[in-house]
C-alpha cells in the first residue's frame, strides 16, 4: 500500500515538473513534427507511429543514461508556413531534438530555424537533395535521396527489364520531375533511348491524349515520376485503351491507394521502395509490438522514424552529453546499429549507404521483391 | 493511314470530356443568366454529387445487390435528389439573404460556401481517394489494331447518350414549360417579370436546383468513367466548366453546351500536338483568343448597356 502511494506521489511530482516547464531535466524531450491533418496524413501517421514506438522501447530499457525520453508532438499539416510556426514552437518549448518533418517542402524552411537555434533535426521521410545541400551541421536524415532513387530505377530498367521503347513521364513537380530526369539520364547513360519524355498535369483525371501518344509510339515501358492518384488513373485508362506496357514508379506511388484506384490494372507495376524493414526477422519484435497496438508497421516511414529516435539516443550516449552540437559531432563520427541498418553519415548529413529495392505490385496480394540481392 | 485512326480517337476522347464540361457549365451559365452572378460553389456541388453516387453504389453493393442497371439508376437518382437539395440550400443560405446587396458580397459568401462544403466532405469522408467500380467495362474497337485503332468504351457511349438526353430535356423544359418561360422572362428582365406576377425567388431557386441536378449527372458519369473521387476534385472541374461557359457565352444555354464540347476537343488535340503538359495552356489560350475577337463568347449576346 505504501509503495503504491509513493509511486503516485512520484507520478504527481513528474507531472508537476512537466507542467511547470521546469528544466530539472528528468526527461529528454523528443519533438516529433509532421502532418497529423491534411492530404498526406496517412504518411504522417507512419512517422508518429514509428517514433513513438522507439521512445516506448527505449524507455522500457531504462532510457538514455538513466533519463527517460518524452515525446512532444507537433502538427505541420505538410504546409511550409505551418512548419515554420511549428519550428518556432519547438524552440520555445525548449526541445533540443526533433524527428521530422515529413514533406520536403515543409522540412526545408523548418530546418533553417533548427540549425540557427542549435536543435538537431532528423527527417525520416523528406527525400529532396536540397535539404542537406546547404552546409548545415545539425540536420540529418534516415532515408535515401531522390537523386539516388532515380539511378537505382534506371539501372534496374536497363539491366533487367530491357524494354524496346521507353517513355518517361512526370507530374512537373519538384519530386516527380527530379526523379524522372534522373531516370532518363541513367537510361541514356546505359544506352537505352527514351522515346517520349513528357509532363502531365497533377490533379488531372483524363490522360487519353498522352496514352494515345504512347500507343502511337509503340511504347512497351513507362516510368512515371510522381504520386499515386495520377499514376492510378493512367494505369486504369491505359488498360482500357489497350496500351500493353509495363509501368514503374518511385515510392510516392507505392501504397495501397494505387490498387484502390487502378484496381486490376495495378498488377505487375514496379516500384522502387526502401527495403521493407518490417519483414526483416531482426525487426520482428518491433513490428509485433506495433501490430499489438492495432497499427500497421509496413508503411515506408515507420522504421526510418524508429531509427531516427534511436540515432538521437545513441548519439547522446556516444557524446556523453545532451548538447546538440556535441551529439551532432558524435553522429557524424560514428556508425550506429539501428533497425534500418548500420547508419553512418557524410559531412552533409546524408546516409553513406541507403538501398532502394524494386518491388512488383500484385492486385489483391502482397507485393513481391524482384530486385536481385 | 494510321493518322486517321489517331485523329478519330482524339476526337472521341475530346467530345467525351467536353460533354461532361458542358453539363457542369450549364449550372454556371443559368445562374449567371438570371442573377448575373457566378456561383463559385458549383464545383463543390459537383464533388458532392460524386460522393453521393459513391455512397449509393457502395451501400447497395453491401446489401448484396449487383445488377448494373439498378446500381446505375440508384446512383443517378440518389445523386440528383441529394445534390439538388444542396443546390437549393446554397441558394437559401448564401444568396437569398444577400439579394439586393453589393454584387461582391454574394461572391464572398459563395467562396465561403465552397470552402465549407469541401471541408465538410474532407472531415466526414476523410481525405483519401475513394474508388468507384466501372460498372460497364469494355468497349468497341474499330480498325486493324495496335496503334491503328479507335477504342470507344461503353462508358464513353453512356456519357454521350446521357448528356444528349439531359440537354434535350433541359432545352424542352426551358422552351416549352411554364416554369421555363418564367426563367426566360427573369433572364430578360427580373423586375418586369416580378411585376407581372412571377415569383422570382422561386425561379432563382429553380435555376440553382437545375444546375445542381445536371452537375450531379456529370458527377455520376465522370466518377464511373474515371473510377476515383476525392474532396478536392471540385475545384479544377469547376474551373474548366466555368471556362467552357465563358467560352460559349456566359448566360446562354446553347453556348455552354457548345463551349464545353469545343473546350474538350481543343484540350484533346492540344494535348496531342503540344504535349500533355500544355493541355491546360491550350484550353485557356483558346479562351483568351475567343474573348479577344468575341468578348461575349461564341454564342453570347453582346452586353446591352442598361439605362
Amino acid at each position: 500500500m505504501a509503495k503504491k502511494q509513493i509511486t503516485r506521489l512520484f507520478a504527481a511530482m513528474v507531472l508537476a515538473g512537466v507542467a511547470s516547464h521546469s528544466f530539472a531535466a528528468d526527461t529528454i524531450k523528443i519533438g516529433i513534427a509532421g502532418p497529423k491533418t491534411g492530404p498526406v496524413t496517412q504518411y504522417g501517421d507512419m512517422q508518429f507511429m514509428g517514433a513513438k514506438q522507439a521512445i516506448k522501447d527505449i524507455n522500457e530499457k531504462g532510457g538514455v543514461d538513466g533519463k527517460k525520453l518524452e515525446a512532444v508532438e507537433y502538427d505541420d499539416a505538410c504546409d511550409p508556413k505551418q512548419a515554420v510556426a511549428v519550428a518556432n514552437k519547438v524552440v520555445n518549448d525548449g526541445v533540443k531534438f526533433v524527428v521530422g518533418h515529413l514533406c520536403s517542402s515543409s522540412t526545408q524552411p523548418a530546418s533553417d530555424i533548427y540549425e540557427d537555434e542549435g536543435i538537431i533535426m532528423i527527417t525520416p521521410a523528406a527525400t529532396s537533395p536540397e535539404i542537406t545541400s546547404r552546409g548545415y551541421k545539425l540536420i540529418f536524415r534516415t532515408i535515401g535521396l531522390d537523386s539516388a532513387q532515380g539511378p537505382a530505377a534506371g539501372n534496374y530498367i536497363a539491366k533487367f527489364v530491357k524494354p524496346k521503347v521507353v517513355a518517361v513521364l512526370h507530374d512537373k513537380q519538384q519530386y516527380g520531375e527530379g526523379i524522372a530526369t534522373a531516370v532518363k539520364q541513367t537510361l541514356e547513360k546505359d544506352g537505352v533511348k527514351v522515346a517520349v519524355f513528357e509532363g502531365i498535369n497533377a490533379g488531372d483525371k483524363d490522360f487519353a491524349s498522352i496514352i494515345g501518344k504512347l500507343k502511337q509510339a509503340n511504347v512497351d515501358f513507362v516510368y512515371y515520376g510522381g504520386y499515386h492518384p495520377e499514376l492510378g488513373l493512367i494505369l486504369r485508362q491505359a488498360k482500357e485503351k489497350g496500351l500493353n506496357a509495363k509501368f514503374m514508379g518511385p515510392e510516392g506511388v507505392g501504397n495501397d491507394s494505387i490498387s484502390q484506384i487502378a484496381q486490376g490494372a495495378s498488377e505487375g507495376l514496379l516500384v522502387t521502395l526502401p527495403k521493407s524493414f518490417d519483414t526483416d526477422p531482426a525487426n520482428k519484435a518491433i513490428a509485433d509490438a506495433i501490430k499489438a497496438d492495432k497499427q500497421d508497421p509496413s508503411g515506408p516511414f515507420v522504421f526510418p522514424a524508429y531509427s531516427a529516435v534511436q540515432l538521437i539516443a545513441k548519439g547522446i550516449e556516444a557524446a556523453k552529453s545532451e548538447d546538440p552540437t556535441k551529439v551532432a559531432e558524435a553522429i557524424h563520427a560514428g556508425t550506429f546499429k539501428t533497425p534500418t541498418g548500420d547508419l553512418s553519415y557524410d559531412a552533409k548529413g546524408d546516409l553513406k549507404d541507403f538501398k532502394f529495392v524494386v518491388y512488383e505490385w500484385h492486385f489483391g496480394q502482397p507485393k513481391t521483391e524482384v530486385s536481385p540481392q | 493511314m494510321p493518322d486517321i485512326y489517331h485523329f478519330f480517337q482524339m476526337l472521341v476522347n475530346g467530345l467525351n470530356v467536353g460533354s461532361t464540361y458542358a453539363l457542369i457549365a450549364i449550372g454556371y451559365t443559368m445562374v449567371y443568366g438570371i442573377i448575373g452572378m457566378i456561383n463559385f460553389a458549383h464545383g463543390e456541388v459537383y464533388m458532392i454529387g460524386s460522393y453521393i453516387a459513391f455512397i449509393a453504389i457502395a451501400g447497395l453493393t453491401m446489401m448484396g445487390l449487383d445488377s448494373v442497371p439498378l446500381l446505375m439508376t440508384a446512383a443517378f437518382i440518389a445523386s440528383i435528389v441529394v445534390t439538388s437539395a444542396y443546390g437549393y440550400s446554397i441558394e437559401r443560405v448564401a444568396y437569398r439573404p444577400l439579394r439586393g446587396s453589393n454584387r461582391l458580397i454574394p461572391l464572398i459568401s459563395a467562396i465561403g460556401m465552397s470552402l465549407f462544403l469541401q471541408n465538410l466532405v474532407l472531415m466526414s469522408q476523410d481525405s483519401k481517394d475513394k474508388s468507384i467500380p466501372n460498372l460497364i467495362p469494355g468497349g468497341f474497337s474499330f480498325g486493324p489494331g495496335g496503334a491503328q485503332e479507335v477504342i470507344v468504351s461503353y462508358m464513353q457511349i453512356v456519357v454521350f447518350v446521357v448528356t444528349v438526353l439531359a440537354m434535350w430535356g433541359l432545352t424542352l423544359f426551358i422552351s416549352r414549360s411554364r416554369m421555363g418561360r418564367a426563367c426566360r422572362a427573369c433572364a430578360e428582365d427580373m423586375k418586369m417579370a416580378n411585376l407581372l406576377g412571377i415569383n422570382t425567388n422561386n425561379v432563382i431557386a429553380l435555376t440553382f436546383v437545375i444546375g445542381a441536378a445536371l452537375a450531379a449527372v456529370a458527377a455520376v458519369l465522370i466518377s464511373m468513367q474515371y473510377g476515383v473521387i476525392n474532396p478536392n476534385a471540385g475545384f479544377m472541374v469547376g474551373l474548366k466548366a466555368f471556362t467552357a461557359a465563358v467560352l460559349g457565352g456566359i448566360g446562354s444555354i446553347p453556348g455552354a453546351m457548345l463551349g464545353g464540347l469545343v473546350l474538350g476537343v481543343a484540350e484533346a488535340f492540344g494535348g496531342d500536338i503540344f504535349g500533355d503538359q500544355y493541355k491546360d495552356v491550350v484550353a485557356f489560350g483558346l479562351l483568351v483568343l475567343v474573348l479577344l475577337f468575341r468578348p461575349s463568347g461564341i454564342l453570347g449576346r453582346p452586353e446591352v448597356e442598361k439605362v
